[in-house]
């Protein structure tokens, strides 16, 4: 205390040499590393996303801005037997006014089939978001504590088990006879049960990163649980996740298909490609033109979402970020 | 076995395990389809019910739950039979009692009044059954409406833990010499002799439902036993009143005469053309003078031989043929394109995957047909063909590519991080070829993850496709459910979730101890190997 209260004298000794070197040198010079940016750096070097991502919002802009110009009546001529089953050049003959709207010819019920394949689209990409976005979320925080906590484990796998085995196509059936097959009822129907399988392959994952070194190190030193999930194990998963959601989106597509085609899908008054290509197949071979739009643009719909959440799931693997 | 003591105890556990799950999964699809399903839907297609009226339309719509499971009831008519039969024997329908007890409930004013009535409610009531009284319906004339006549019956309704308990009685039934109730049936036993129809031993019985118990003959499976009958259920609407068992096990191709004798011509050469299938002979109380001369005892109701495959083997043949093509192709392919990485090969492996991975089925299995049917000239639907041989090809192929494109990517997969690991680095050092460590060593290792799914892959053959078959229309199992769920009919969707359960959980055990069985490091139990 008392040195303190000396005057100082500017001395020789006061003063050292440093040599400007031995600085820098203990510091890591190094590239900031940002995660993210990282992820999408590696994701544009490939010139194939960069024409999905059009693809893909283009898809996006014609399925949500387009049926609201381009307005979808499947019964408009529903009187008029002359405009049924006509092939493309046919209805362009036919009704002669110069749109887009008879491109591709009429249904069985002189329906626009280009219109409907707008409208269905917006549906199908909204059933995909919306089922995707509600049994992701759910299937991933369920997942993280069924994987986490050992107590909960033994409980959910008995759980898991029961409901892995009721028929899905018996529980939606029912569940749609019950609460109808509306757009939403049919949404219910999707992720009442749907969250479980996405929740049990979490679950798996993160039993892997839970028993890891660094994890058992952060537990010892008393962090708590929360914690430990979403900064231990949670960013270790981020390219699983995208890998997940890169098979879930296309799966609903697939899925509100193949149940208009065996028949408890959507409602008949929700426009939907399940059902296009359902009332297509039964004459693909005499009208190959109601049947083959629906089922190339679903074709186009899932080969974009999945080859996009594919690269994309492979840029976010730190892995690739050398 | 070579299942070790800790194992058996594993297996034990889990086996019980699976049947108490199968339990809980048959009793949640019952509440499914018995509770939240409206039970009216039943008549929506029901003739009968539309020609109906009235009360005995209702009576007509009880009888029908009770044949559906929904509930049990008792006419007062029948138990006023029953009651007087026992008074007065079988001429108890011209008494004046009985007329008087009869025609009461057609009086509404007076009929609780009636002692017969009283002791009809206080009997079933005691039991739990809920009284109801269909008033008699009429004209302002007083003139009875038509099907308006009243009725008195006694209802109870099923409860979910009754229904399962019922129908677990009834999964079973087992042969014993007890099984036939007929007091005229005096010899009864269960022996050895010599079938006359195989030229093999048999098990027959008498006093047994069947007459054969064990027997050969040269159809699938050839060995046919009959001790132990596994009821699945029954269905109502869409194969009426078969049990599904018979339904998918009994071929479809028409009946089939061959060169037989009946018992009681057996060492003569007195032969016939006949389809009478003499192994499934079953025992028949009513049985005439004439028949009894002909099969030479009361066993006299028999099936009828049938050409053809039935519905289960005509799904397990197109299955099972497309997972020998699936892995016969698929895991190569899978080994080639790994070699072949970032090079064309990969490249094309690669975008047949996606194309398989995301586009939905009925899309590319109307390609293939599309594809099929205009270059190759194959025929498109099953049922109408005459090439019964090429009628398999386009379902085969449908089932097939998606199950190569899967086994590729899993293969590929595999083989590619088993590459980098350090096994393989040394093997490397050591000097083998690189063909010598692709088999030996990789595929070998990468094949580990595979062998999990073939149990699976070989018993879901079993349960058809869903959508092959309908877009074919080939005449399988696969569309049971749908068809079922379509047509409420509840016995079948029952039938079917066991059936599916069963297999699920049979696949899964059969995968783990081939697995066990393929790697020794891996051990299923926890006291055993090195698992925790």
């Amino acid at each position: 205390m008392n040195e303190n209260k000396k005057v100082p004298q500017s001395t020789e000794d006061m003063f050292r040499f440093i040599d400007s070197n031995s600085i820098s040198s203990e510091k890591i010079v190094a590239p900031r590393y940002s995660y993210w940016k990282s992820v999408f750096r590696v994701f544009f070097r490939k010139k194939t996303n960069i024409f999905l991502i059009a693809a893909f919002v283009i898809m996006l802009l014609v399925a949500f801005i387009m049926p609201s110009f381009w307005i979808y009546d499947p019964n408009e001529n529903v009187t008029n037997a002359a405009t049924f089953n006509l092939n493309p050049k046919q209805a362009m003959a036919y009704f002669h006014d110069g749109t887009l709207k008879w491109i591709l010819g009429t249904g069985a019920l002189g329906n626009s089939i280009f219109y409907g394949i707008v409208a269905s689209a917006k549906t199908s990409l909204l059933l995909a978001i919306i089922c995707a976005a509600i049994n992701m979320s759910i299937g991933i925080v369920l997942g993280a504590v069924w994987g986490y906590s050992k107590k909960l484990d033994a409980v959910m796998l008995v759980i898991y088990q029961i409901i892995a085995n009721v028929p899905y196509i018996l529980l939606i059936s029912v569940l749609v006879y019950v609460i109808g097959s509306g757009f939403w009822s049919f949404i219910f129907a999707l992720t009442v049960t749907g969250w479980l399988p996405i929740a049990y392959f979490f679950r798996t994952q993160v039993m892997v990163i839970r028993d890891r070194e660094y994890s058992l190190a952060s537990r010892c030193l008393g962090t708590p649980v929360r914690r430990v999930i979403s900064k231990n194990i949670l960013p270790f998963l981020t390219s699983v996740i995208v890998t997940l959601l890169a098979t879930e989106l296309p799966s609903y597509i697939n899925m509100e298909v193949f149940l208009s085609y065996i028949g408890v899908g959507l409602s008949a008054s929700v426009p939907s490609l399940g059902r296009m290509i359902q009332q297509g197949q039964t004459a693909f071979m005499t009208f190959p033109h109601a049947f083959w739009p629906p089922v190339a643009v679903a074709a186009a719909i899932t080969i974009i979402l999945y080859l996009l959440g594919q690269n994309l799931a492979d840029a976010s693997d730190p892995r690739t970020h050398m | 076995m070579i299942l070790n003591s800790p194992m058996k105890k594993y297996m034990f556990k889990r086996i019980l395990f699976s049947i108490f799950s199968l339990l809980v999964v048959v009793m949640l699809v019952m509440l499914l389809v018995f509770s939240l399903i409206e039970r009216s839907v039943i008549f929506q297609q029901d003739d009968v019910w539309n020609k109906r009226n009235n009360n005995d339309r209702s009576m007509y719509e009880y009888a029908q739950y009770q044949k559906y499971g929904y509930l049990t009831y008792v006419d007062y008519s029948s138990f006023l039979r029953e009651k007087y039969i026992g008074l007065y024997g079988d001429e108890y329908d011209k008494e004046a009692d009985f007329i008087k007890d009869r025609s009461v409930i057609q009086k509404p004013d007076e009929y609780l009044n009636n002692e017969t009535v009283q002791e009809f409610k206080a009997k079933y009531e005691a039991e739990g059954y809920v009284i109801k009284y269909l008033e008699p319906v009429k004209y302002k004339s007083g003139k009875q409406k038509p099907g308006g006549s009243g009725y008195l019956v006694a209802v109870q309704e099923k409860s979910v833990v009754l229904r399962l308990w019922d129908y677990v009685k009834g999964f079973f039934t087992v042969e014993t010499t007890r099984s036939v109730d007929d007091p005229n049936l005096e010899d009864r036993y269960i022996h050895f002799e010599k079938d006359p129809y195989s030229g093999l031993f048999a098990v027959t019985g008498s006093g047994t439902t069947h007459k054969y118990l064990l027997y050969f003959d040269g159809h699938f499976p050839f060995i046919h036993q009959n001790f132990i009958h596994i009821n699945l259920g029954t269905s109502f609407t869409t194969y009426r009143g078969q049990e599904i068992t018979t339904v998918i096990n009994t071929p479809t191709g028409g009946l089939d005469p061959v060169k037989q004798q009946y018992p009681n011509k057996i060492g003569t050469d007195e032969y016939v053309d006949t389809a009478i299938d003499f192994h499934s002979l079953t025992y028949n109380p009513n049985t005439t003078e004439a028949e009894r001369e002909l099969y030479s005892d009361n066993y006299t109701t028999a099936s009828f031989r049938q050409k053809g495959l039935s519905m289960l083997e005509t799904s397990f043949v197109i299955g099972i043929i497309s997972i020998i093509i699936a892995y016969s192709v698929g895991l190569p392919l899978g080994i080639l394109v790994a070699r072949r990485k970032d090079k064309l090969a990969d490249k094309l492996g690669n975008a047949y995957i996606i194309f398989i991975m995301s586009v939905p089925a009925l899309a590319y299995i109307f390609l293939f047909a599309a594809i099929g049917t205009s270059l190759f000239n194959l025929p498109y639907k099953f049922a109408n063909s005459t090439n019964k041989v090429l009628a398999y090809f386009l379902p085969v192929i449908s089932l097939a590519l998606p199950q190569i494109g899967s086994l590729m990517k899993w293969m590929r997969r595999y083989m590619i991080d088993q590459m980098n690991s350090d096994y393989v680095k040394f093997a490397r050092a050591e000097g083998m070829s690189e063909k010598e460590i692709y088999r030996i060593h990789i595929s070998k290792n990468a094949l580990i993850y595979l062998v999990h799914g073939i149990p699976g892959a070989v018993l879901f053959c079993l349960t058809g496709a869903i959508m092959t078959e309908r877009v074919y229309g080939v005449p399988g199992v696969g569309n049971l459910l749908t068809t079922a769920i379509n047509k409420h009919d509840n016995g079948v969707i029952v039938a079917c979730t066991v059936f599916y359960t069963s297999l699920s959980i049979l696949a899964i055990i059969l995968g783990d101890v081939l697995l066990a069985k393929y790697d020794p490091r891996i051990s299923l139990s926890s006291e055993g190997g090195g698992g925790r």
